[in-house]
């Protein structure tokens, strides 16, 4: 803007020297016309120095002018009348004078020039600010074509202001008449632009009609004191030979002109347009409501609100659910009582059984008294419309709104407040919304803690050895699983190992989970063999686990002393084993049903021990149905085969490295989908060494 | 998963088309649990189509065990998939529940 603020300063500098040149020159003038001298006054010069003035002033303003952003139009108005209209005050104020000074006082011949000069000044900077700030109604919303429009008709008007440097008779040149004419056309078409005045509220209608016509008035007089005074004889300069000042004044005045009709012959239709303002604010309000973190609360009191002032009811109430939520006594002292309302609810719901409608249609009673239940209510309300609140999933409740006269609500009103509703319920719907999402993240963090909780209870280090080699791999498909391994050393020379699998999955199977390993703890301090223990924990299961659940396990317990191994299979996936004497891999073929199946004595035959005498570099391969069950895009199971043949391939490895070989091996075959939990254990047994 | 049941004097046979999983098995709980079906006296489940049945799935069967037991209700596995029976076999179910290998089987052990 420093560029802008340059402009002004130099064309307000040059305005005011041109000014006082020109004042200068016309006395200088005046005196040669009174005495006859001949001295530098020459009338060209006055042409040329009036140009210089007109351009300066009017560029000032064109600098100063602003684009109109907002629809406070009044200010505009205010700063014209008072630094533009004032003007032709202070000159009629001067003109009236004029005699009494003239004769009292100064009693010169040069007085009514000065005076003159003076009008001048004034008129010209009233134009110039009038011309600009018109420019900045017309093109408030403008368009591209308005834009260029407007620029033609500026360029035009300033070229007129070469008429007089010209210094010529113009009215004598009928083709330079024909121009002016055309451009008063083009004035006249420039005045129909008056977006703005719709923008007006009703009391800046009244504002701008009062300022408008205290403009007009501020233009008429300077209208007629250049007429008045242009054919007086004491005259030495003549501006209404001016082509620029003329149309300059002439579009002002036209403009003004119909902008004070528009203004007072809308005036009737402002409310109406007033209204549907304020009810697309209520309706931007209400859509804003979710950014603006309102309560369920504050959007119905805002629908509440924006309906009662759309719909002009006189009276009103809002239910949800079955209380009511909002009524207007706060708004309205002819509220209704809850006698009343218990009536119109029986009517809305006695209408609804004769229209067959159903229960949340829309419903709008025109006549109310010609019920006689209501007339006996002696109540003046003559319409009814009462809007369902409902989404396609849940129903919110009902707004009663009544109004006195009848027929009170049209379809427009109707439209209105349905949309209202619509936009209610769909913001409430929004807040619901996220309300749940922020109870789903409160969810996921209990989950996320249940998850490192779990992750706990399953160990990471085994207990480490001479005699054996234990690797262990562990996934749970969702946060929280159903596998499970454990162990407890016995003794010196004897370790007990488990392994588990809880029917289906997430936090039902990982409370059972860290149950089995309470029972696993609880059990094995009385050093039970597995099969027994398997027994007291169906028995210790049957009391807690609800029917449709059931648990697969497997106990080893292993004897570094005796080198065997003696286990029980409780319904669990078989053991996989790589005898080194033998060089076989095979899976042991025993019977054992899972726990919780059969819950009462009978399980004691269900179970069955098996003992085996290890060598050393035996491997033994303890897992999940997750990883033999771990399936293809095709969803062919991993299965038996594939393990046992992995085993076969891998034996002479190290623990670790059959593990990650047998992991790595089910992964590229399901390509990393995880259905099912997945655990596995290696276990290597080696030479007995002797303790340290 | 579909379900379907057909019935003939005192045997209801249902066949059982697709993967029994953990959705599917509570459509499975509701027909096993409603009341009319204690009325007959042997249940026929018809495998052929069953590709795959999840632990939720055999707790659905191992749940109404006992009732059906209880209350001298023959429930009878037949046309069981090589992969399916494995399932039921390695939680020993096999030696608790009746499977066989076709319908005439299922229908002879049933009269017996």
């Amino acid at each position: 803007m420093p560029k802008n603020k340059t402009f002004m300063r130099l064309s307000f500098l040059t305005g005011a020297v041109s000014w006082v040149l020109l004042l200068a020159n016309v006395l200088l003038l005046a005196r040669q016309a009174h005495d006859g001298e001949t001295n530098i006054g020459e009338p060209y010069f006055n042409n040329l120095l009036s140009i210089v003035f007109i351009l300066s002033v009017f560029i000032y303003h064109r600098a100063k002018s602003q684009i109109q952003k907002g629809s406070d139009f009044t200010t505009p108005l205010w700063g014209l009348f008072i630094k533009g209209g004032m003007g032709a005050y202070v000159c009629l104020l001067l003109i009236v004078g004029y005699p009494n000074i003239n004769f009292y006082w100064v009693n010169s011949p040069y007085l009514l020039d000065i005076i003159y000069q003076v009008l001048f000044g004034f008129l010209v900077y009233f134009l110039g600010k009038a011309f600009y700030t018109w420019r900045q109604f017309i093109l408030y919303q403008k368009t591209k074509d308005l834009q260029s429009q407007w620029k033609w008709f500026e360029i035009l008007i300033y070229l007129s202001l070469l008429v007089p440097l010209l210094n010529l008779e113009y009215m004598n040149y009928i083709f330079l008449i024909l121009d002016l004419g055309l451009l008063l056309a083009f004035s006249l078409y420039m005045s129909v632009h008056l977006h703005w005045v719709a923008f007006l509220s009703l009391d800046r209608k009244w504002a701008s009609i009062f300022l408008l016509t205290a403009i007009l008035v501020s233009a008429v007089l300077f209208a007629n004191f250049l007429f008045n005074y242009s054919d007086s004889p004491e005259l030495i300069v003549d501006y209404t030979d001016n082509p620029f000042i003329l149309l300059a004044l002439a579009f002002v005045v036209i403009y003004t002109l119909t902008s004070l009709l528009v203004a007072i012959f809308s005036l009737p239709t402002s409310k109406v347009f007033e209204q549907k303002n304020a009810d697309l604010m209520s309706f931007q309000q209400l859509s804003q409501t979710i950014q603006q973190g309102k309560s369920e609360e504050e959007v119905y009191s805002m629908l509440f609100d924006s309906a009662i002032k759309a719909s002009g009811a006189d009276t009103a109430w809002l239910e949800v659910g079955t209380e009511t939520r909002l009524d207007s006594d706060t708004h309205n002292e002819n509220a209704s009582d809850p006698k009343e309302r218990e009536l119109i609810k029986k009517i809305v719901h006695l209408v609804h059984e004769q229209t067959d409608a159903g229960q949340d249609g829309i419903l709008v009673q025109d006549n109310l008294q010609l019920i006689p239940d209501f007339k006996e209510l002696n109540v003046p309300y003559n319409s009814l419309l009462v809007m369902p609140l409902t989404s396609t999933k849940r129903k919110y409740g009902h707004l009663y709104l009544l109004r006195e006269v009848e027929n009170g609500f049209d379809q427009d009103a109707v439209n209105v407040v349905q949309s209202f509703t619509n936009q209610t319920v769909l913001t409430i719907e929004n807040l619901h919304l996220i309300q749940e999402s922020l109870q789903n993240e409160r969810y996921k963090e209990e989950l996320k803690i249940a998850s490192l909780v779990q992750d706990r209870l399953i160990p990471k280090t085994f207990p480490t050895d001479t005699w054996f080699e234990i690797s262990t791999y562990s996934k749970a498909a969702k946060e929280v699983g159903g596998d499970f391994y454990d162990f407890l050393q016995l003794s010196e020379s004897r370790i007990a190992i488990i392994i588990g699998d809880v029917s289906g999955k997430g936090i039902s199977a990982a409370f059972h989970m860290a149950q089995m390993k309470g029972i696993f703890h609880g059990l094995m301090q009385q050093d039970l063999l597995p099969d027994e223990f398997m027994v007291q924990a169906n028995s210790a299961l049957s009391r807690c686990l609800e029917r449709t659940s059931f648990i697969t396990s497997a106990l080893y317990i292993i004897d570094y002393k005796m080198q065997g191994v003696s286990f029980a299979r409780a319904g669990h996936c078989h053991t996989l084993y790589y005898n080194s004497m033998m060089e076989d891999t095979f899976y042991f073929q025993t019977e054992g049903l899972g726990l919780g199946i059969i819950r009462d004595q009978s399980y004691a035959k269900r179970i069955h021990r098996l003992h085996y005498d290890y060598n050393p570099n035996d491997v033994m391969v303890i897992y999940t149905d997750g990883i033999v069950e771990a399936r293809d895009d095709a969803q062919n199971e991993y299965g038996e085969e594939r393990l046992k043949y992995m085993l076969s391939q891998t034996y002479h490895l190290e623990a670790e490295d059959i593990k990650s070989a047998i992991i790595n091996d089910v992964n590229d075959f399901t390509k990393d989908i995880l259905h099912d939990d997945q655990t596995l254990l290696v276990i290597k047994f080696k030479q007995p060494q002797p303790n340290v | 998963m579909k379900i379907k049941h057909t019935i003939s004097d005192n045997t209801i046979t249902i066949s059982l088309d697709g993967e029994l999983d953990a959705s599917s098995s509570v459509m499975l709980d509701e027909e096993l649990s409603n009341p009319s079906i204690m009325m007959f006296s042997k249940i026929l489940v018809d495998c052929k189509n069953l590709n795959y049945i999840s632990s939720a799935g055999l707790g659905v069967f191992i749940s109404h065990l006992q009732r059906f037991e209880d209350a001298q209700i023959k429930l009878i596995f037949f046309n069981m998939q090589e992969k399916v029976r494995n399932v039921f076999e390695i939680l020993g179910l096999d030696l608790l529940m009746t499977i066989v290998g076709s319908y005439e089987e299922a229908v002879t052990i049933a009269n017996d």
